[in-house]
C-alpha cells in the first residue's frame, strides 16, 4: 500500500510548495515539482486557484497530470486558449499573482540559472534547456517561488548565467534593472524553506525540514545562508490525509515524486 | 539596411560576419518578399515532398511550429531532414526539435530558446552538440521575447518594448535585444527592446484547411499565428483537406488567412510522434527512447535517425512503424480522453515507460 512508504524528499518539497500556494491566486506554472505543488494545492487547501501556463492554456477542469506545458491537460475544456505573447502579457499586465519555477543554480539574491553551466558560454560543462519561459514568468508575475533540490552545486555565490533575474544584480536591485512585480518571495529545497531578508534581498532561512540544522542546510549551501532571530521553527509535514492524495490522485506514475533508483 | 545589434552579444557569441543575423529583423526584405507573391485565391495542393523542396532552401531561417510534442510539424522537420537541406538556422519557442536535425548537418545554427523534454530533462544530445560547436548558438531568448518578436512582425511593427529580460544574461547572448530606457519617461525606466523578427520558411501543422490555405486549428495557437504573418514562405499541413465552404461556415479556430500560405499539404497524423490536439496521443515510448539514444550519444542518435527518419518514406512508414492500427486506434481514445472529449471514466493512461525489453513497434 502507498501509506504504507515513508515519505521521500521529493514528497516533501511537492507538499511544502503546495503551502505557498494562495487560495484564489492566478498561478503561472511550470514543468516539473510546481505543477505537482499546484496540483495538490487545489485538491486540497486551494481549491479555487487558476492555472496559467505559457503555450496559452489556462483554467483546465481537472484531469490527469500534464507531460507537458503544452499537453491537453494544460487546457482542458479550458474556457479559452491565449496565443503565448499574450499569456506572458497577462502577467506583464498584473493579472497573475504568483509564478514557481524550477532552477539549475540560484543565488543569494534569487537569480537563477537554467541556460549552461561552466565558465565558458561557447563550451559549456553542460548546456541546459534555456530560458524556455523562466525568464518571462521571473520578470512579469508579482511574486516568485522557486523550488529544487539543495545542494553547494546549487546553491551557489554566482549563477553561471543569470537567465531569470532575482532581487539584484551586480548591486543594482530589480526595481533599478526596471522589471516589475517584488521577485522571489520563496525558495522550498530538499532542505527548508527560504525567503529574502527585505533590506539586502538575500537569502534567509525561514523553516528547515525535520532532522535538518542551520548548520547542515548552510553545509548544503555555497553562499551564507541568513539566519532569523531566534529559534528557526521546523517545517509541517504533510499527513498520511494529503500524502495519499499526493501518490494516488497527483502523480500516480510517481513521474516527480519518485527519488530515483526507488 | 545595416543593422545596428547588440555588440556585446555579438563579441560574447563570437559572430565575426553579422550578416547571418539579418534576415531575421529585415522587415523590409520580408516585405518586399510578399509583396512580389501571387496574392490570387488559387489552389496550393501539393505534395509533401513538393512542398518542402520547392520552399526550404538551403540556409533558410526555419521555423518549428506547434508547442515542443504539442501540434508540431514534426513530419515536416523529418523530410527536410530526408531531402538533406543544408545549414539551416532554426527558430521557434521551443526549439525541442531541433536535435535530431544536427546530426548529418541540416541544422547546425540555432535562434535558442529551449530545447528538452519538460519532467524528462534537458536534451543531451543538444547539449554535447553545442558544447562540440556541431550547433552554433546565434540568439539566445526567453520564450516571452521571442513570442513578442513574432507578435511584432504580425503587427506590421518595427518592434516593441518589452519588461522580460532585463538584468539576465539572455541580453549579453542576443545580438537582437537591447536595453533602452523607455522614450515616454522621464528617468530611469529600462525596457529590452524585441525587434519584429521574420523567419524564412515555416511549416506549421493544422487540423484542416482548404485548397487556398485557409487554416484552422483548435488547443494552443503558441506563437504560430504570429510565425505565419511574419514568415516569408509558408507550407500548411493539414490532418485533412476540406472545402471553402466548410472553413466559412466552421470559421471557429479559423486563424491562418491563405495570402499568408504558399503550399497546403494533405498530410494526416503529421504531428507524430508528437501530439495533436483533440485527435492522438503523444508516442509516449518513442520520445522516452528517443532521449534515451540521446543520452548515449552519436552512434545511438544517427543509428536511430536512420532508422526513423531517413529509414522512413512517408507518414506511412512512420505510423507502421509505431505500432499501425493499434497505435491508431489506443491513441486517438487516449487523446479524446486527456481533452475531455470522451467518457474518460475508466480509460488508463498507465503504461510501462520505453526499456530495451519493450518489444518492436510499441510506443503508445
Amino acid at each position: 500500500m502507498a501509506e504504507s512508504k515513508p515519505m521521500n524528499p521529493l514528497e516533501m518539497v511537492a507538499y511544502v510548495l503546495s503551502k505557498q500556494v494562495n487560495d484564489h491566486e492566478v498561478v503561472y506554472i511550470g514543468t516539473g515539482l510546481p505543477m505537482v505543488a499546484a496540483i495538490l494545492a487545489k485538491k486540497t487547501h486551494a481549491p479555487h486557484i487558476t492555472f496559467v501556463y505559457e503555450s496559452g492554456g489556462q483554467d483546465p477542469i481537472a484531469g490527469g497530470m500534464p507531460w507537458s506545458v503544452g499537453g491537453p491537460e494544460t487546457y482542458r475544456k479550458s474556457p479559452m486558449i491565449m496565443e503565448m505573447a499574450y499569456s506572458f502579457g497577462q502577467a506583464a499586465c498584473g493579472l497573475v499573482d504568483t509564478g514557481f519555477l524550477g532552477f539549475a543554480q540560484l543565488d543569494m539574491y534569487g537569480n537563477a540559472n537554467t541556460t549552461m553551466i561552466g565558465d565558458n558560454y561557447l563550451n559549456p560543462k553542460v548546456r541546459l534547456t534555456g530560458s524556455g519561459g523562466n525568464n518571462d514568468v521571473g520578470s512579469l508575475c508579482e511574486k516568485l517561488v522557486f523550488v529544487g533540490i539543495q545542494s553547494p552545486q546549487k546553491f551557489v555565490p554566482k549563477c553561471d548565467f543569470i537567465t531569470t533575474t532575482g532581487l539584484m544584480v551586480d548591486g543594482v536591485s530589480r526595481a533599478d534593472l526596471g522589471i516589475l512585480g517584488k521577485g522571489p518571495v520563496a525558495v522550498v529545497s530538499t532542505a527548508g524553506v527560504y525567503d529574502f531578508e527585505p533590506k539586502s534581498g538575500r537569502m534567509r532561512i525561514k523553516t528547515l525540514h525535520p532532522g535538518v540544522s542551520a548548520d547542515l542546510a548552510q553545509l548544503a549551501s555555497g553562499f551564507e545562508l541568513l539566519r532569523p532571530e531566534g529559534e528557526i521553527p521546523v517545517t509541517e509535514v504533510p499527513s498520511p490525509e494529503i500524502l495519499e492524495i499526493l501518490r494516488n490522485e497527483v502523480d500516480p506514475q510517481g513521474f516527480f515524486i519518485s527519488m530515483p533508483g526507488a | 539596411m545595416k543593422f545596428s545589434y547588440n555588440q556585446e552579444a555579438v563579441k560574447n557569441l563570437k559572430i565575426e560576419d553579422t550578416s547571418i543575423l539579418d534576415r531575421l529583423v529585415d522587415y523590409r526584405h520580408a516585405r518586399d518578399w510578399r509583396q512580389k507573391k501571387d496574392h490570387s485565391q488559387r489552389d496550393k495542393r501539393m505534395s509533401h515532398s513538393e512542398a518542402i523542396a520547392e520552399f526550404v532552401s538551403d540556409g533558410d531561417i526555419w521555423y518549428c511550429g506547434g508547442f515542443g510534442y504539442v501540434r508540431t510539424s514534426i513530419q515536416s522537420d523529418w523530410e527536410v531532414i530526408r531531402q538533406g537541406k543544408k545549414n539551416l538556422q532554426s527558430i521557434g519557442s521551443p526549439n525541442t526539435n531541433q536535435s535530431y536535425g544536427v546530426t548529418f548537418g541540416n541544422m547546425p545554427f540555432t535562434h535558442a530558446s529551449y530545447a528538452g523534454a519538460e519532467m524528462r530533462g534537458y536534451d543531451k544530445y543538444f547539449s554535447e552538440n553545442v558544447k562540440r560547436g556541431r550547433v552554433k548558438i546565434l540568439s539566445d531568448w526567453s520564450h516571452g521575447l521571442m513570442a513578442l518578436g513574432f507578435k511584432a512582425a504580425q503587427l506590421g511593427v518595427t518592434g516593441l518594448y518589452s519588461k522580460s529580460g532585463l538584468g539576465s544574461d539572455l541580453v549579453k547572448y542576443n545580438p537582437y535585444l537591447k536595453v533602452m530606457n523607455n522614450p515616454m519617461v522621464d528617468g530611469n525606466d529600462p525596457c529590452v527592446f524585441v525587434p519584429a523578427i521574420f523567419p524564412d520558411v515555416a511549416c506549421i501543422h493544422v487540423h484542416a484547411a482548404d485548397k487556398f490555405g485557409n487554416a484552422r486549428m483548435y488547443g494552443p495557437a503558441v506563437n504560430d499565428i504570429a510565425a505565419a504573418a511574419a514568415t516569408r514562405k509558408l507550407i500548411i499541413t493539414a490532418e485533412e483537406i476540406v472545402s471553402n465552404t466548410d472553413i466559412r461556415w466552421n470559421n471557429k479556430g479559423v486563424v491562418i488567412p491563405f495570402q499568408n500560405v504558399d503550399a497546403v499539404v494533405e498530410l494526416p497524423y503529421g504531428a507524430l510522434p508528437g501530439y495533436m490536439p483533440g485527435a492522438y496521443y503523444w508516442a509516449r515510448r518513442w520520445w522516452e527512447k528517443c532521449f534515451a539514444m540521446m543520452s548515449e550519444g552519436d552512434e545511438a542518435m544517427e543509428g536511430f535517425i536512420k532508422e526513423w527518419i531517413l529509414g522512413t518514406k512517408n507518414i506511412y512508414d512512420v505510423v507502421k512503424k509505431l505500432g499501425g492500427s493499434d497505435f491508431i486506434i489506443n491513441n486517438r481514445k487516449l487523446a479524446r480522453a486527456a481533452e475531455a472529449d470522451n467518457e474518460d471514466d475508466g480509460v488508463s493512461f498507465k503504461y510501462e515507460p520505453w526499456s530495451p525489453n519493450t518489444p518492436p513497434n510499441v510506443y503508445d
